[in-house]
């Protein structure tokens, strides 16, 4: 299937890898992105770190490929290499002169295909992912936000902090990663994206012969899958945190999945209406007019099974009762009160502006394929533009009333100890 | 990849009769524009007493000018999409703007009348120096940003290099509306202010426009007197925080040479081959070999003064001394060991290939090109670095690890119990 509208090509290969690959004449440089649905939501409970962990292990090698050989070979030609995991997805990309790539997209593939997982390097990995666990803990955001997953998401896994915890990774072995590992890193659950100074067709057969071979699917603990939660209603809960030198608000909202893209792209809407910028409503009354608060944002966060919309304030901690009053009470006149057409206006240039921003380099536009490949189709981000410039006033103030409502939602706020 | 943005014929430098230097790459592939206004004049360049002031003068030049109030401003750059920001470094300023090809007449006219005509009203002062007050103290939430001022501060002494750029609770508090523009008059001038241009849009345009905002602006009769650095005299230390942290941050520093000493392009490679990737040596010999850490890297920051070479290591607080030993060894070695030619030739292409791949977006090549500029090292240093990086031996690298790596500056940050005895073993 090659897609005419889209400026990207969208080729599904026999053994069911998804290739994304657009070219970027002007550029010497190609990106690689691999992208595989083998983020923290494909994890049994017991399991919970286990893809993050995975993704630091892929660079320990393969029988072919001793530890460390991929990341000099890359870093030596003058490219780079890094990866990242989340719920929904764990990426690996590459960054490299664009003559380069066929030497360098085999290891990369082998490294993904057939990852090793020695255990002595198992061993060792582990005491670098608790390093990075205890740097997350230094740190009050990273605190606070997992406090407010825990309570807006309950039992579903995006309440889980995707590098687990050090109780849990001491449990697990190579032999359970090596599992998880074959059962998800498979050609249907991987997407391929390839931007920038190369053509079509010597990138189709450079991917078709990197990747092949994928190991047979062993059985592995399915993951624990419990439903998106209804918030009951207003929960909240605070957290005393030691070396804190300001508090935080932070409230947050669930909002619809992938399956409704329409519906989120308006939430992204109204989140810059209310908070991005200095001209945006909350911005202006509560830190430029009324200095409430030392900075305000509002955050919109597009996932699979639900999005997430946020409010988060820097404040002394004896405003915190007042703003939280404040906010709930913006957002009953977002809903009841018609939304200027200049206000509309604004949010629309901000946020295709920012899309236009955000595509300028390969390794950008590589990152947002890539990302909507996995969680919902390629294409899909084709929509956003026109998406945002059909809504009116008329469709904004239901999305406002239906999911923004002051009567539920999450509040979690840091206070010093 | 790019070798150099000077071999591409589109680069166009001209200087205005009042001094003001304008730079121009047309790159019509994407409908974005980036500019950058540079100032001559940084952190360095603020008396001691009056720590904070360019970074709190750059924040207040988007809240007011003779003819717009501050929320006028936001509204005029939000309203289009566009993005305007400042920044004060250690070296220069400067404001940096981004927008859809359309829009640029209008945001760059702005943003030139925010250079010229700031008006720092009383109540934006008010304002910022309450939220600034707040975010010097709230660099007590992060341990890295403690560890490094606390090394800065053993290191430069009284230098402006070793102040936070953001200044200290009790200068902060006492800044002024004069002296915000005794600042402005001296230093903000139009033969000390570089202007880069890049993306769709031609030269003639782009030049036309700076000449229209900009063309008619004088510099004063007199140059402010030239910026005259002090003498680090400082010792080597050891000094620590004690915090209840999870993980302990190490660091050690050691002065570094200035941009234009000869040992410059040495230190960047050494910068490389220690601390810059995955494949480098601290990374490769103290997370991957023996799991101490997640974050282990190296940095040595371009100045125009007296710069510094630190590296550093967050770990668990009972591997303090062992990280400690790790990095020693690791920067001493150079001193004693000759490195390989695959060493030296794989730090080359990775020094040089990561440059070349930090010019891929009008921003960032608006901001290389007039930062070159700005520090007076000209655009043709785009091509020199990667000539002198490519020249660099391994004696040179002995050579200059020996010329610099003498007793490092420690700084430690973590439970006392962790770190304390480490601090007194090194005296």
């Amino acid at each position: 299937m090659i897609s005419v509208d889209f400026p990207a090509s969208v080729i599904r290969l026999d053994n069911g890898l998804t290739l994304i690959h657009q070219e970027i004449a002007a550029t010497p440089v190609v990106v690689a992105d691999v992208w595989v649905r083998a983020g923290a939501i494909a994890e049994p409970a017991e399991w919970a770190g286990m893809a993050h962990f995975l993704e630091h292990m892929i660079f320990k090698g393969t029988d072919q490929l001793p530890p460390g050989v991929f990341d000099y070979a890359i870093e030596t030609q003058g490219g780079m290499t890094n990866a990242a995991t989340s719920h929904d997805y764990a990426h690996f990309y590459i960054t490299i002169a664009a003559d380069m790539l066929p030497h360098t997209l085999p290891y990369l593939a082998d490294l993904l295909l057939h990852a090793a997982i020695p255990a002595d390097e198992f061993d060792r990995e582990r005491q670098v992912v608790l390093e990075e666990i205890r740097q997350a803990q230094d740190d009050p955001d990273w605190l606070g936000y997992q406090a407010m997953s825990e309570l807006v998401y309950q039992d579903h896994p995006y309440g889980r902090p995707v590098l687990g915890t050090a109780e849990i990774l001491q449990q697990r072995s190579p032999e359970e990663m090596r599992c998880f590992h074959q059962a998800h890193y498979q050609p249907d659950k991987m997407t391929v994206v390839i931007t920038g100074g190369i053509p079509l067709e010597p990138t189709i057969a450079m991917v078709k012969h990197a990747f092949r071979g994928f190991a047979s699917p062993p059985p592995c603990p399915p993951a624990a899958i419990a439903p998106v939660p209804n918030l009951p209603g207003v929960r909240r809960e605070t957290l005393h945190l030691p070396r804190l030198e300001q508090s935080r608000l932070c409230m947050a909202w669930l909002g619809p999945g992938v399956d409704q893209l329409e519906t989120a792209h308006g939430l992204d809407l109204l989140a810059a209406i209310l908070a991005e910028g200095r001209s945006s409503r909350l911005v202006r009354e509560l830190r430029e007019d009324r200095q409430l608060v030392q900075d305000i944002g509002a955050g919109f966060s597009l996932q699979r099974d639900c999005s997430l919309f946020t409010i988060q304030a820097w404040l002394d901690g004896d405003a915190i009762d007042r703003v939280e009053a404040i906010v709930c009470d913006r957002l009953s006149e977002l809903a009841a009160q018609p939304i200027s057409d200049g206000e509309i206006a604004r949010a629309k240039r901000l946020l295709c502006n920012d899309y236009a921003f955000s595509t300028e380099a390969p390794g950008q536009l590589a990152g947002l394929y890539g990302y909507y490949g996995t969680v919902a189709t390629a294409e899909h981000c084709l929509a956003y533009v026109p998406t945002l410039q059909r809504y009116t006033d008329e469709q904004l103030r239901p999305l406002a009333s239906q999911y923004l409502t002051p009567l539920r939602y999450v509040s979690t706020i840091l206070r010093p100890a | 990849m790019t070798a150099s943005l000077l071999q591409t014929p589109q680069l166009h430098r001209t200087v205005l009769p009042n001094g003001l230097t304008v730079l121009v790459l047309e790159n019509p592939v994407a409908d974005i524009v980036s500019a950058r206004l540079f100032i001559r004049a940084g952190s360095s360049a603020e008396a001691h007493h009056q720590a904070g002031l360019v970074s709190f003068l750059m924040g207040l030049l988007t809240k007011g000018t003779e003819t717009m109030a501050s929320m006028a401003i936001a509204e005029t750059v939000e309203s289009v999409g566009a993005s305007l920001g400042t920044d004060a470094a250690a070296d220069y300023s400067v404001i940096s703007l981004k927008t859809v090809s359309a829009d640029f007449p209008e945001i760059f006219a702005l943003a030139a009348t925010l250079l010229r005509q700031p008006s720092f009203p009383e109540d934006e002062i008010d304002l910022e120096r309450r939220l600034t007050l707040q975010q010097i103290r709230s660099m007590q939430e992060q341990p890295f940003t403690l560890a490094f001022n606390q090394l800065r501060q053993d290191i430069y002494g009284h230098h402006p290099y070793g102040r936070p750029g953001i200044g200290n609770e009790a200068t902060v508090a006492n800044l002024t509306q004069a002296d915000l523009i005794a600042f402005h008059r001296q230093h903000i001038r139009p033969d000390h202010v570089v202007v880069t241009i890049v993306g769709r849009i031609s030269p003639e345009a782009a030049q036309a426009q700076v000449e229209n905002a900009l063309g008619d602006w004088s510099a004063p009769p007199t140059a402010p007197p030239p910026l005259r650095l002090p003498a680090v005299t400082t010792a080597a230390t050891c000094s620590r925080v004690a915090q209840e942290t999870n993980q302990a941050i190490v660091m050690v520093g050691y002065p570094a040479a200035p941009v234009k000493h000869p040992a410059y392009a040495a230190l960047k490679l050494i910068n490389t081959y220690l601390g810059n990737g995955l494949s480098s040596r601290l990374f490769v010999e103290l997370r991957e070999k023996r799991g101490l850490a997640y974050d282990v890297s190296a940095f040595y920051p371009t100045r125009l003064g007296l710069s510094k070479f630190v590296a550093y290591i967050g770990t668990a607080p009972e591997n303090t001394a062992t990280a400690l030993e790790g990095l020693r060894t690791e920067v001493d070695r150079l001193r004693t060991t000759v490195l390989s030619d695959d060493e030296i030739q794989a730090s080359k292409n990775k020094l040089l290939g990561q440059y070349a791949l930090g010019k891929q977006t009008n921003a960032q090549i608006a901001q290389l090109l007039g930062w070159y500029e700005i520090l007076e090292l000209g655009v043709e240093y785009d091509q020199q670095f990667q000539d002198m990086v490519a020249a660099v031996t391994a004696l040179d690298i002995e050579a200059v690890a020996q010329e610099f790596f003498h007793t490092p500056y420690i700084s430690l940050l973590g439970p006392e119990e962790a770190i304390g005895p480490v601090a007194v073993a090194q005296g």
